[in-house]
């Protein structure tokens, strides 16, 4: 194998540079002549019938210039993928505190903000459902308009049947039962949602937002302006971070500036506030998650029934799709004879969920990995034995029932950080200390089905042009909104076509200069986009390689390369520029486009079996926890993590990838809950809802054990999602071996560990109302009695 | 009301009203969108800036209040020829840079820590970043970026007084 000079060597970042200093725009930072401000007046309730709407007393305050409601879309602003239940602005009722109902254009915020304070609004207060089990019963309150089952407040009901487990589990030695539960988590991207509409002269329009994947953007605006695609043009900007978090609202924030734009014909920006953001914005679904589990006497894993329940809160978003990934991997990462998973989706009106980093398989890790952990515990067992004893390997069969037909590191990665943690002795020594302050080190595994599998089609594309100054500008559909992809493509781009990556420029994602790739989401960049660009590349440089050979004098089999240097066997060089410009004069086009699309697989969604995935990454973490028992804080000491991610294109992006996940699994399972009470989120500010700063996250130590994946771009898999899952149950199983208690709640707040149960101090709705400009509106809300 | 500061090094003068805040005066008056609004209520630290030495959220403070001060913005933070400084550069050699949203508050207080602790621990420079949130590096890279930078600089220093 020739030496790479590019993939997985050390590299900067290729968008890092106006980072640093200062100079990188987002979207809040655009000043445009002629720009008008928007605001957006949002519900004080959670579930009220619109009685009266009318916007025409804003148009009379001064500086307003537009002000729209879903009657300025068509279908009444109707959208929503995979199930259209959504409007960019409130049809017919709202569904939770925050819901946006109308928007107006003004030339400053504070004009804006009389607007909204000018609108007449009347709600009838409608009866609220908050918890997803009462939600399933048939007396319930109805919270989509129309419910997509057929069965009022069950948004999806999804099945995976591999074998029978009932027979097995009757006839196990070992049987376990449990149930556990997780938090609805906040994504806290740093950039609240924000969003720009340029309108033209022709009624087509412009929106800049900082999502994840304009390409659904321009669908969903097409359809809600009705207008053509090529009227519709989305162009993504610098994001301020994302983690699956800016796809629904955005949308519906891109919408609105869209509308008010076209009606003023003027620009028109939307830049949310941290409350309207924390308020407004969806969340990880918060999962209620019961096990069976059967082992023989040996500790063999036989069978294991799951069965799920998750809020969706009052839309369907992404929840539909998280829940296939959480089914899909619900028994975890081991070898079964029979798994059947039951999983339902839910409507409630605790605002809505939607995508967030792991995808259903955060939740779905957290839960199976502290349930092991019990069952081994149970059995006496080392929890890393336990797992290494019935941890899938290659020609195994997953807990969907398809055969594990890649190699397979886990094994490896749970002995990595078994030794590097010290952890034999670690649990040895651990629990024979008394006193406040307890340690305990955990363990938790994971495998992680790559890029979309049975959620969709699975494709992307880039192209390559060389330019007249003999820079390569590279576009691909997917885009970087932090996680580095950009400089991944570029990197690949580079060692395929020979150039140094500083030749390469990486147009920004723009749906009239890229192609569509599918949306970014899945960890499926680097996989898909990486090989797009490959593909792209190993055609441009085939293209090259014909000019060098004229160049040279030689056949173009006989032409080597010295860096950018082309050389013949006699050792004539000649420089890119002079390739170039031969390929030129030979009329060659040095323009390529590259596809690169999943092998096929298939999962029938309605049977509950097939292949829902084409490969799967693994890895394992172990943390280390101090407990203060006085006052119930958990604090992670140390984290060690191994990820089987085939080859590392771009070190400091991939470690930047884990130490984040990590960070946000530890949010997850130490700090981080949004509660709602009464349908009123309990926490609109970083000053209520922690995340974890640099003195909450410990050194952490990690690395990547390369697996053969000859089908990923230089043999690349996926990590950035992965990553994340085990940090949580492995923090919740160090906190059981340092306390002896489990608590099958998470987050493990001070309180839960403490005490056994939470502390629900609610602060009712005046915050809410507060945050929404609420104190001073002519809003009648007709109060339910 | 009239203000008179030092920013960036230049000396200002601005009429501003009594109830802008600093981070609302560098954004909008003076096109300074580098300092970054993430909470507006002090938390974040995306909106930091030097005062007199020390790093502030300049969404907490109110204009008027550095009247006679010295401010350094991220615009005034750089290497001798306006390029990056050493940290600056630091921070993407480690890989301490993702979305970049919290990146130049956090290139700000790292390096007003710095200036006044040239021989930091890790758990100092976490301490001394901990006011200042990061959803994407979890915080080991930008540590390893102000390490790295710290020592260099004596190296640097030691080199000179030779």
């Amino acid at each position: 194998m020739t030496e790479r000079r590019y993939v997985g060597r050390p590299a900067a970042a290729v968008d890092g540079l106006d980072k640093i200093m200062g100079k990188a725009k987002f979207v809040g930072d655009y000043q445009l002549p002629g720009m008008l401000h928007a605001r957006v007046l949002r519900s004080p309730v959670p579930h009220a019938r619109i009685v009266k709407l009318d916007v025409t007393p804003a148009l009379a305050v001064p500086g307003v210039v537009a002000a729209i409601t879903s009657e300025d879309f068509a279908g009444h602003s109707l959208w929503g993928w995979p199930i259209q239940d959504q409007y960019i602005l409130a049809y017919q009722k709202v569904l939770y505190v925050g819901h946006g109902i109308a928007a107006v254009a003004a030339e400053t915020h504070e004009a804006a903000q009389a607007g909204i304070e000018a609108i007449e609004l009347e709600l009838e207060e409608l009866p609220a459902v908050f918890d997803p089990a009462r939600a399933l019963e048939p007396d319930a309150p109805q919270v989509p308009l129309e419910s997509p089952t057929g069965q009022g407040n069950l948004c999806e009901k999804i099945i995976v049947r591999y074998g029978e487990p009932d027979p097995i589990l009757e006839c196990s030695e070992v049987l376990y039962e449990g149930t556990f539960h997780t938090g609805r988590q906040e994504h806290a991207y740093l950039e609240p949602e924000a969003a720009l509409a340029i309108p033209h002269p022709d009624g087509s329009v412009t929106v800049h937002y900082n999502g994840q994947s304009p390409f659904i953007n321009q669908i969903h605006l097409c359809q809600v302006l009705g207008l053509p695609a090529e009227k519709v043009r989305v162009i993504q900007p610098v994001v301020g971070g994302s983690f699956g978090g800016k796809d629904d609202l955005g949308y519906q924030c891109s919408g609105q500036v869209a509308g008010l734009a076209l009606k003023a014909g003027r620009p028109v920006r939307l830049v949310l506030g941290r409350e309207e953001s924390m308020m407004a914005s969806y969340k990880r679904e918060p999962m209620a998650i019961r096990f069976r589990l059967g082992a023989d006497a040996e500790g063999n894993l036989q069978a294991a029934k799951v069965e799920m329940l998750a809020d969706s809160g009052c839309f369907s978003s992404q929840s539909t799709l998280a829940m296939l990934r959480a089914s899909l991997h619900a028994a975890g990462a081991y070898r079964y004879r029979a798994v059947h998973v039951d999983t339902q989706a839910v409507y409630t009106n605790n605002g809505f969920s939607g995508a967030f980093r792991g995808f259903g398989n955060t939740d779905a890790a957290a839960a199976i990995e502290q349930a092991i952990d019990d069952l081994a515990h149970r059995l006496g067992r080392d929890p890393i034995d336990f797992r290494l004893q019935n941890c899938v390997r290659q020609g195994d069969r997953f807990m969907s029932g398809n055969v594990v037909d890649h190699e397979v590191k886990l094994a490896e990665c749970l002995h990595w950080v078994r030794d590097r943690s010290d952890w034999d002795r670690k649990r040895a020594d651990y629990p024979a200390r008394d006193g406040d302050l307890r340690r305990g080190v955990g363990v938790a595994c994971y495998m992680h089905g790559s890029s979309l599998g049975g959620e969709g089609a699975d494709y992307a594309n880039t192209t390559l042009n060389i330019e007249d100054d003999y820079a390569i500008t590279l576009t691909s559909g997917l885009t970087d909104y932090g996680q580095g992809s950009r400089t991944v493509f570029t990197l690949v781009a580079a060692e395929t076509l020979g150039v140094g990556p500083e030749r390469i420029h990486m147009l920004r994602p723009d749906t009239d200069t890229a192609l569509e790739s599918g949306p970014t989401v899945a960890s499926r960049s680097t996989m898909l986009g990486g090989n797009a660009t490959r593909v792209a590349a190993e055609k441009l440089d085939r293209l090259l390689c014909y000019a060098a050979a004229s160049v040279l004098d030689c056949t173009p089999d006989r032409v080597a390369r010295h860096g950018e240097i082309y050389v013949n066997p006699k050792e004539d060089e000649a420089s890119f520029e002079e390739v170039v410009d031969r390929a030129r004069q030979m009329g060659l086009t040095l323009s390529t486009h590259g596809k690169w699309s999943m092998p096929h697989i298939e999962w029938h969604v309605e049977h509950g079996t097939g292949t829902p995935y084409y490969c799967y990454t693994f890895g394992a973490q172990v943390v280390e926890v101090e407990v203060d028992m006085r006052i119930g804080q958990a604090r992670a000491v140390k984290v060690w993590a191994a990820h089987d991610g085939g080859t590392i294109v771009f070190p400091q992006g991939a470690y930047g990838q884990m130490y984040g996940g990590i960070a946000q699994g530890l949010g997850y399972g130490l700090l981080e809950e949004m509660t709602y009470h009464q349908g009123f989120p309990q926490a609109l500010n970083f000053d209520e809802y922690l995340i974890p700063t640099s003195l909450d996250v410990p050194e952490i130590e990690a690395t990547y054990i390369e697996t053969d994946f000859p089908e990923g771009p230089y043999g690349a898999k996926n990590l950035a999602e992965p990553v994340l899952v085990a940090t949580a149950p492995a923090l919740a199983n160090a906190v059981f071996h340092a306390t002896g208690v489990r608590h099958h709640t998470l987050p493990l707040t001070l309180e839960r560990v403490l005490l056994g149960h939470e502390l629900r101090p609610s602060r009712g709705e005046t915050a809410c109302r507060r945050a929404l400009g609420f104190d001073q509106t002519k809003v009648e809300v007709i109060w339910q009695t | 009301m009239k203000i008179e500061f030092t920013l960036n090094g230049e000396a200002i003068r601005v009429e501003a009203p009594a109830s802008t805040t600093l981070l609302q005066l560098l954004r909008e008056h003076f096109g300074l969108t580098g300092s970054k609004p993430g909470c507006e209520v002090g938390e974040c630290g995306a909106c930091s800036v030097i005062l007199d030495g020390r790093v502030v959220n300049s969404c907490q403070l109110l204009a008027p209040q550095v009247d006679g001060r010295e401010v350094t913005t991220i615009e005034g933070i750089h290497g001798p020829d306006g390029g990056p400084s050493d940290l600056q550069l630091a921070f993407l050699e480690f890989g301490a840079v993702q979305c970049g949203y919290c990146t130049p508050g956090m290139v700000v207080a790292a390096e007003a820590f710095l200036r006044r602790h040239p021989s930091p621990t890790r758990a100092e420079i976490r301490e001394a970043i901990s006011g200042n949130l990061c959803r994407c590096t979890g915080y080991q890279q930008i540590v390893d970026a102000v390490e790295a930078t710290a020592a260099r600089r004596r190296d640097q220093a030691e080199g000179r007084g030779e």
